[in-house]
């Protein structure tokens, strides 16, 4: 079956789209295994990418750029529903920026505040009437539901490491083969999310702040805040990253670290996290 | 349009705060942000860093920097086809430029230099020069 708009697709309808507004929808499949946290903010970016191809007539697509802050409030679980909604600043070819939010029952779970998205030719990623297609079908009918099924745990080798303080660790990006979502990320050029990096970088600072901070059960600590989110090139499968993770600053019962990525020595992505207890897991 | 030349005191008075958001944006300190250090060269800025700049300072003065803007103020009254030709800026371009940039040092104006090439000239003073010039066209609008 092909994976196209299925392995690495979070809208599954478009529900009201005017101005600079647009809203829509995710169900998380209950027979998901693994769902990151940072895959609620894809869905958010992918809501405010639908708005911006279609603005552009399907000629450009934003790809992973800049995020000044991502909010964390609770965590979305299998079979649960996400409300999506995203405010569209400016729209053109350079770039789209955007703000939006997931709510869980109405309750805010995720913020993104001021993104950007470079624009690049949507011919070199999709073919132009199938993303129309696609579009189409999300603010009609919905697409089918389920078709995520999971993405594997990043595979990470530790290089250095100091307690609490510091890692430095190597990722192996996935082979295309036998990666579904290289397949939708995307059909005719695969890159590695982004938010799949970060969701890799939040791992390790976790790791960090459970041996910096010994109160809080460790399945307590999570990503609250990520800002200044900045992916700079596109990284192809198989490519073996480098992480750096070093903590900024320590309190009682969190954590902040500066984050980076290297391929080959130059720095590919960059981004500061603060790592605590999520505001609905407090007592 | 002539445009009302840029005093070095107005150029002051932003650079601070201008010097700040480039240090924000491409995570360097903002000690090693001097007015006239190349920022491609010299603080290992990309193309992204560039648009992340412009929404940064766009949002930090509460100014619009319309997209293409730097590049249009750049050729001034010149049309794009004596600005460059063939992608190579011509010595009628490269005389606008060097008026235009008047951070940029002489001999940073390397020949044959390419249109695509012309953003390795800016500087963090290219940039209080853009954020004053979005202040003027808002005060002039308002």
């Amino acid at each position: 079956m092909s994976e196209r708009f299925r392995a690495f697709s979070f809208v599954d309808r478009i529900t009201h789209r005017a101005g600079g507004r647009i809203e829509g929808q995710y169900t998380v499949p209950v027979t998901t295994t693994r769902f990151p946290a940072s895959l609620m903010a894809e869905a958010v970016g992918q809501l405010a990418a639908w708005s911006a191809m279609a603005q552009l007539e399907f000629a450009w697509r934003p790809v992973a750029g800049l995020a000044a802050e991502t909010n964390y409030h609770r965590i979305v679980a299998p079979g649960q529903t996400l409300t999506l909604e995203a405010d569209i600043a400016r729209c053109d070819p350079e770039a789209v920026a955007y703000s939006g939010r997931a709510l869980i029952d109405g309750r805010c779970a995720l913020e993104l505040v001021d993104c950007v998205g470079p624009m690049l030719p949507m011919e070199e990623f999709d073919a132009p009437e199938a993303v129309r297609a696609d579009f189409d079908t999300l603010r009609t009918v919905g697409a089918a539901q389920g078709r995520f099924q999971s993405v594997p745990s990043p595979q990470i080798e530790l290089q250095e490491h100091t307690a609490g303080q510091r890692l430095r660790a190597a990722l192996q990006v996935p082979q295309r083969a036998g990666t579904p979502y290289f397949d939708d990320h995307f059909p005719r050029r695969p890159v590695f999310p982004g938010t799949l990096l970060l969701d890799a970088l939040a791992g390790l600072a976790v790791q960090l702040t459970r041996e910096a901070i010994p109160g809080p059960s460790p399945d307590a600590l999570m990503p609250t805040r990520i800002s200044n989110v900045k992916i700079r090139s596109f990284t192809a499968p198989g490519t073996t990253l480098e992480l750096e993770i070093d903590l900024i600053e320590l309190d009682r019962d969190r954590a902040r670290f500066k984050l980076g990525a290297r391929n080959d020595g130059k720095t590919i992505a960059s981004a500061r996290i603060e790592i605590g207890q999520l505001e609905s897991a407090q007592p | 349009m002539s445009e009302q030349a840029i005093s070095q005191q107005e150029i002051d008075a932003v650079f601070p705060k201008v010097a700040q958001i480039i240090a924000d944006a491409l995570g360097c300190e903002v000690d090693d942000v001097k007015p006239k250090v190349p920022l491609i060269e010299g603080l290992d800025a990309e193309s992204i860093d560039f648009l992340d700049l412009v929404f940064r300072l766009e949002r930090g003065f509460g100014v619009k920097i319309p997209r293409g803007k730097i590049v249009e103020d750049a050729r001034g009254p010149l049309p794009e086809a004596e600005f460059e030709n063939k992608g190579i800026v011509t010595d009628a371009g490269l005389a606008r430029l060097k008026e235009f940039l008047t951070e940029v040092p002489a001999e940073r104006f390397k020949t044959p230099l390419k249109a695509a090439d012309v953003p390795r000239l800016f500087t963090p003073e290219t940039f209080c020069k853009v954020v004053i010039r979005a202040q003027r066209s808002a005060q002039a609008t308002a």
